[in-house]
């Protein structure tokens, strides 16, 4: 019987584990292992075998390589794939060696062991933990997570909750659904922390709907969870619930998912009051996205200061990459932040795909603004992307080939934000619709120069007066599209 | 709760430095310091929500624009509201709303008082760089009375949260996303809801508007008069808009008297009553049985002459005197002098007598107040709110809406003993908001405050020191409901005495506790008991005097409050002092400088035994219909026709009037000047905001004529002079500020109640009400406990004549459980045959989740269906 290791995650599945499993199933001599994923999807389906030497691993394998995988034949050892070797795995280090659902596993791979150190310390002490840690969030807006959670644990109330975003709305990015595919004890594990420090007695992952297998998972693994005491706490059990969510962007926005969560429509609401201080159902609640969790756990296991060792001066830790677009190695990324863009991407991004060049960059999801060549020189933390007006966003890089219409992706972006404003706030309501509008205007000819100035300074209102990031950030995409390439813009004007 | 000085902060506003409570928000600390800071979405009265981006301004230390309608103030703020940075902001915000605003400011009805317009001029151009179409909605029909032009919204979603967080009604909701967000209702046809008018009102631009004045006028030509609307006791101020003597429209400004802004469907869509075309015009007088119209000079002097006869041939007491208290206290207060004066009986009555009198009658007796010693702040800012038999929104909407308030905003427990139970529905039921409910059939209502006074007995919630303060009034009661056993209560109220005990215990644990006590109660048979039971509750648990607590029982009629004070109910004079007191009848008398009548006065059911009897031979009946209003056991018909001769006042033809000899067109609150006294004891006053319609008059300016003629001369110009009358024999009467100050309990009078006044009919008043009657659920099958009591759109008769009103309920129906009516096998809309032992008619079914089973509801506006004739 020879054991093979199979992925069992949606992009796995997607690109042949499913139909491998399905032609391997009735094979006798094997028995298939369905693991996590590593992240490596331009290798998948990926099938691995112990052999004495080793992890080996075969890459886009399909159901007539058995004899091959079978015979020991034509392997990679794991650790020496370059794409991964590269990488420093935190959160994601047992990806692709454990399976999802089993706990044992979990434990024997380092799992649990933060609960039990944070079991035994104070909520004060894990706060100080996660503060020496210097971890700040990994959904977007990148604020230090040990100050939320201290003034979540402030605010007296007689209910507090945790709830997990895993709204995941960013193109490109799948890391939080890895999470909870693949190592959904981990996410659990993080709530539980939080739980304990902030004193929430019920919890929440607010799962986006285009995920129901990681919906699924997790509510097995929470179920497990329940029957294996881990819940419980101090007297006191966990409430832990799956909430599939609305599907719109928007309802990523803190506020906008708290709204949804009581079952109203998913719009943003105006802040102050955080949701620290007076979140679901007016109580204080610790909205932090799956991935920030996820990284908890390794911290309190592994102390703060071990965390904050890596990383740049105000980003400390490991940062995810999801690296997609015109790049011949697409796939998740966890380095140190520090790295600059260009780096990155050649490390990793494995080159471009034949036959074309590089022309621009965008990072941070639907509302990231665009690099041309020229700048990739930027660091990969938080404070060097404020500075240049952008943002990391949830992690995802897309990588545009020269044959791209700048023109055409820009009113692309326009016609995103139009459809998905939440239609709350004045300025992103109109303001991303009449940017399409223009943007279509001057697509069809019918533009003047004018009309790029208008777009700047409806872009600028939104900027300034918009309700939340979103109408914020809209206009970032159009305009740093403009500002690189605006000769594309005002070839079509009059 | 103590009270402790209000925390301050201190701020500069444009260099202007001020001084405002901790947790004022920026925009209302501006409007301190005179800067209207432009805004769309805030409104006072709502929890901001600050997504119109309109109200943006610079605070140094922040690093972007802040929107002031959202950030609270801080020590040592620094606000700018006027650089160029802002004002670019607030001009590129505008744009953006113009762009898809049609500026069809010419045919809009908020044209003049926009506030998109006012900003706009301050912020030129008016137009906006995006050339692109503004966005078309298709026109849906909205409802009978509400319109919509969505094409003009901008989104701010006052209205909606309006309906959410004042009405707690929920009724609109945003629909759709982005620019294409368009504010519709739940229901699949037509809006179905309050009608509250709380949409129009509070839209900043003309987006909702009321179809009763759509396009008939332009704000800056229509005169407008402050007055108060007078369908409930609530007593709220309205603005009634006029042109050229026609009702144009009524509003209510924010900030505007008791009910800040907020009215009810009555009050917003029902002031075409007074318009009426039915209205009288003339004087009618019967002439071969036939009411025939007649001049006021025959008419008057017809009147004069037979009461004179009747006067000589039998003596006064052959009079009675029956008002409304719809009236003003003008016209009260110069009927019962006219009564007493002119014709020398205190045979007088009037609609207070129905239920507010026993309320008023258990305070005088219990504290020695004739009004509450609490207010509507009050009712905010209470911790916990008892509710007994109120079926608050329908009857007092306003107070409905402070209740809310305090529950909703203040977090204010709030206990209910209604008829009704919890069940969403399209008008907002006081009962889902309660923390304690106990669903009862209001026979049962008494029965469930004996259970909640034994529950504090047995809890051990009685004040300590009242305990030692009146050891025997504590033992007495103790006794007695020791004789009412646990289960017998169950059993007849269907409540547990644990959740009795609960009850109990949480009015018990809080401050500031308020019991309001509504007409299930007043005016049910043995209801002036439970009104003393309740003020019981109050003195057992201690609270009795303490601050910010206190009994309000909810007067149904807007003047029931001032009926009373002003001596037109059988057992007061003016003040109120009782009939025999005998200081204050010296002080009257002196004052009005002839001697009062002696004799007892007759309620109404009295006053109507005596005409059947022939005692009474004359009756002046002024704006009432007992006819029309009491139930046919009364036999009130029976009782006017063997009279010699009645005289009515009206506006109506009613069932009554029709009986009359000679019918007096009386003016309508809308036509003349006044005050009236609101169900927190609140003088307003009423303002005319139309001529009178036809030859109608006042009608204390009828009775002044009358009284000339009949040689008692009682002589006002107007009825300020009126007024101060009044005061002089109720010091300070109508002290016209914006809020009452309530009375105390008077502790002497306590003090004797404590010591023996209770003693008289405790035993009565503590007994089991029916008790060995049949079993509760033991119904017959197929027939049902009928409640009869108040819609929300309609209140007494009067508002039948409304054309709003009838547009949104022109008929009665039948309130029943869905359970209850598939059981039977009827369903919405069904014609249904009801009968009792009075009677039978046919209505219309209606499901309610809200009506528990074994109960119909039935409201008590349309008794005829006569009505659902006339409307088409
Ligand atoms: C338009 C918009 C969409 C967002 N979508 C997501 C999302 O899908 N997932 C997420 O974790 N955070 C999202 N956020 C950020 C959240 O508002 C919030 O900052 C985050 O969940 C906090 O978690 P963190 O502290 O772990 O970053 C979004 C923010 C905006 C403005
Ligand atoms: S910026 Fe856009 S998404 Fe955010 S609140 Fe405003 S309308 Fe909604
Ligand atoms: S009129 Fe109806 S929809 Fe409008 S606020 Fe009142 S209850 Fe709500
Ligand atoms: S209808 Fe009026 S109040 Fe309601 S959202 Fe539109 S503009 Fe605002
Ligand atoms: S008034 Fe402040 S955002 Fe609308």
């Amino acid at each position: 019987m020879v054991r093979l290791y199979l992925p069992n995650d949606t992009s796995s599945r997607a690109a042949g584990a499913a139909r491998l499993a399905e032609v391997w199933q009735e094979r006798t001599g094997i028995e298939l292992i369905r693991t996590s994923a590593r992240g490596a999807f331009f290798l998948e389906p990926m099938v691995e075998r112990d052999m004495p030497e080793g992890r080996m691993a075969w890459f886009n394998v399909t159901p007539d390589d058995l004899p091959q995988i079978l015979a020991g034949k034509g392997g990679t050892p794991v650790n020496e794939i370059p794409f991964l070797r590269g990488q420093t795995r935190v959160t994601f280090a047992n990806f692709g060696v454990t399976q999802p659902l089993s706990l044992d596993e979990y434990r024997a791979h380092g799992g649990l062991k933060g609960l039990e150190a944070a079991r035994t310390q104070s909520p004060e002490a894990i706060i100080e933990e996660i503060r020496i840690s210097r971890l700040r969030g990994r959904g977007g807006a990148a604020f230090p997570v040990w100050h939320k959670w201290q003034v979540a644990r402030e605010t007296e109330a007689d209910r507090k909750y945790v709830v997990a975003n895993a709204d995941e709305g960013d193109a490109g990015t799948y890391c939080d659904r890895m999470v909870m595919e693949g190592e959904p004890f981990r996410l659990i594990e993080g709530m539980l922390i939080c739980a304990r420090a902030i004193g929430a007695d019920t919890g929440y992952i607010y799962c986006r709907q285009e995920y129901p297998a990681a919906a699924h998972t997790l509510r097995a693994a929470i179920q497990k969870a329940d029957e294996a005491g881990l819940l419980q706490s101090h007297g006191h059990r966990l409430r832990l619930e799956v909430v599939v969510g609305a599907g719109s962007y928007v309802v990523g926005e803190e506020t906008a998912l708290l709204e949804s969560l009581e079952g109203r429509r998913g719009v943003v609401q105006a802040r102050p009051p955080y949701p620290a201080e007076a979140g679901l159902h007016g109580k204080p609640t610790i909205v932090s996205n799956v991935l920030t969790f996820a990284t908890v756990s390794t911290i309190l296991a592994r102390g703060g200061e071990w965390y904050s060792s890596m990383g740049t001066e105000r980003s400390r830790g490991t940062v995810v990459l999801q690296i997609g677009g015109r790049v011949k190695q697409p796939g998740l990324v966890e380095i140190p932040f520090g790295a600059t863009l260009a780096e990155a991407l050649e490390r990793f991004g494995g080159g471009m795909a034949p036959g074309s060049r590089l022309k621009a960059v965008q990072v941070g999801g639907p509302l990231g603004s665009l690099f041309p060549v020229s700048k990739l020189g930027i660091q990969i933390c938080y404070d060097a992307f404020a500075k240049a007006g952008a943002i990391l966003g949830h992690g995802g890089i897309v990588v545009f080939d020269h044959e791209t219409d700048m023109v055409e992706l820009a009113r692309h972006y326009t016609v995103f934000t139009a459809e998905e404003s939440c239609g709350k706030c004045t300025p992103c309501r109109v303001g991303s619709l009449r940017s399409r509008e223009i943007l279509e205007r001057i697509q069809a000819g019918r533009g003047t120069a004018d009309d790029l100035a208008l777009l700047a300074d409806l872009g600028e209102t939104m900027k300034t007066a918009s309700l939340c990031a979103f109408g914020g950030r809209a206009p970032y995409p159009v305009l740093t599209a403009i500002e690189h390439f605006g000769e594309e813009f005002r070839r079509l004007t009059k | 709760m103590a009270t402790t000085a209000v925390e301050t902060v201190r701020l500069t506003i444009d260099g202007v430095p001020v001084t405002v409570p901790k947790g004022t928000l920026v925009i209302e600390a501006a409007r301190q310091t005179g800067v209207m800071i432009p805004h769309f979405c805030y409104h006072p009265k709502l929890k901001w929500d600050a997504n119109c981006r309109m109200c943006l301004v610079e605070i140094e230390k922040m690093p972007k624009l802040q929107t002031s309608c959202s950030t609270p103030v801080a020590e040592g703020m620094v606000v700018r509201t006027a650089t160029a940075v802002v004002n670019e902001a607030h001009k590129s915000v505008l744009e953006f709303i113009l762009a898809n605003h049609p500026l069809d400011c010419p045919v809009c009805d908020q044209g003049g008082r926009c506030d998109l317009q006012d900003f706009s001029h301050e912020y030129t151009p008016t137009t906006s760089r995006f050339i692109e179409v503004k966005r078309v909605f298709e026109k849906e029909y909205f409802s009978p009375l509400i319109e919509t032009q969505m094409n003009r919204c901008v989104q701010c979603l006052r209205c909606v949260r309006y309906c959410d967080e004042v009405m707690d009604v929920k009724a609109l909701a945003p629909v759709g996303r982005g620019t294409m967000t368009e504010i519709k209702h739940f229901t699949h046809h037509e809006l179905d809801c309050e009608f509250c008018g709380g949409c129009v009102q509070i839209c900043p631009v003309g987006a909702f508007t009321s179809r009763l004045s759509m396009y008939e006028f332009r704000p800056w030509m229509l005169k407008r008069a402050d007055t108060i609307c007078t369908y409930c006791g609530d007593g709220c101020q309205i603005t009634i808009q006029t042109k050229e003597n026609e009702l144009i429209e009524v509003m209510s400004a924010h900030g505007a008297g008791r009910n800040n802004g907020d009215l009810c469907a009555r009050g917003f869509f029902g002031y075409h009553a007074t318009t009426h075309p039915d209205r009288l015009q003339h004087p009618l007088i019967r002439r071969n049985g036939q009411l025939i119209q007649t001049t006021w000079e025959e008419a008057l002097e017809h009147v004069a002459e037979t009461f004179t006869r009747l006067k000589l041939q039998h003596g006064p007491a052959a009079f009675g005197g029956l008002i409304a208290s719809r009236c003003t206290n003008e016209d009260l207060y110069v009927f019962q002098k006219f009564m007493r004066l002119a014709i020398g009986s205190n045979r007088i009555d009037s609609s207070a007598r129905y239920g507010h009198i026993n309320g008023v009658r258990a305070l005088r007796r219990v504290q020695g107040t004739h009004r509450w010693t609490v207010t509507f702040e009050d009712i905010v800012s209470a911790d916990a709110l008892l509710l007994v038999g109120t079926s608050l929104t329908e009857t007092n909407p306003i107070t409905g809406l402070k209740v809310k308030e305090a529950v909703k905003k203040q977090g204010a427990i709030l206990l209910t003993i209604e008829s009704l139970v919890p069940a969403v529905g399209t008008i907002s039921n006081i009962t889902n908001l309660a923390t304690h409910h106990v669903s009862a059939h209001p026979e049962q209502f008494g029965n469930i405050v004996l259970g909640l006074i034994k529950a504090v007995i047995e809890e051990g919630l009685v004040d300590q020191a009242l305990a030692q303060r009146a050891t025997s009034y504590v033992q007495a009661i103790s006794e007695a409901v020791r004789a009412c056993p646990w289960p017998v209560i169950e059993n007849a109220t269907g409540a547990t005495s644990s959740t009795l005990k609960e009850t109990a215990r949480t009015f018990a644990r809080a401050a500031r506790t308020i019991i309001l006590v509504g007409q299930g109660v007043l005016r049910a048979p043995g209801g002036y008991g439970i009104v003393m039971n309740l003020l019981d509750l109050l003195l057992l648990t201690g609270k009795h005097d303490q601050p910010g607590c206190g009994l309000a029982p909810l007067a149904e009629e807007n003047n029931d409050q001032g009926a009373v004070e002003m001596g037109t109910v059988a057992e007061f004079l003016p003040g109120p002092s009782d009939l025999n007191d005998r200081p204050a009848r010296e002080r009257i008398a002196g004052l009005w400088k002839e001697e009062l009548p002696q004799g007892a006065g007759s309620t109404l059911i009295k006053m109507l035994e005596e005409a059947r009897t022939g005692k009474i031979k004359a009756m002046l009946i002024v704006g009432e219909n007992p006819v029309g209003s009491l139930p046919t056991g009364a036999r009130a018909k029976e009782a006017l026709e063997q009279l010699e001769f009645l005289v009515c006042q009206e506006l109506f033809l009613t069932e009554t009037a029709a009986l009359a000899h000679v019918v007096l067109p009386a003016c309508s609150y809308a036509e003349k000047d006044g005050t009236v006294t609101n169900t927190e004891g609140h003088v307003q006053q009423v303002r005319q905001a139309i001529e009178p319609i036809g030859e109608s008059r006042p009608d204390w300016q009828i009775l002044s004529a009358l009284s000339g003629l009949l040689g008692y001369p009682l002589e006002y110009g107007e009825s300020r002079e009126i007024l101060k009358e009044i005061r002089s024999l109720i010091p300070g009467y109508g002290l016209l500020g914006p809020a009452p100050t309530p009375p105390r309990p008077d502790q002497t009078v306590v003090d004797r109640y404590l010591r023996e006044g209770y003693t008289e009919d405790l035993a009565s008043r503590y007994s089991l009400a029916g008790e060995g009657q049949a079993e509760r659920g033991s119904r017959k099958e197929g027939s049902f406990a009928l409640v009869v009591g108040q819609t929300l759109f309609h209140s007494g008769k009067l508002s039948t004549r409304a054309k709003g009103l009838l547009q949104i309920q022109a008929a009665g129906f039948l309130g029943l459980n869905p359970a209850n009516a598939q059981e039977i096998g009827v369903t919405e809309g069904d014609r249904v045959r009801i009968s009792n032992e009075q009677g039978e008619m046919t209505t219309t079914v209606k499901l309610l989740d809200r009506v528990p089973e074994g109960l119909a509801l039935f409201p008590e506006h349309f008794a005829e269906d006569r009505l659902t004739d006339q409307r088409r």
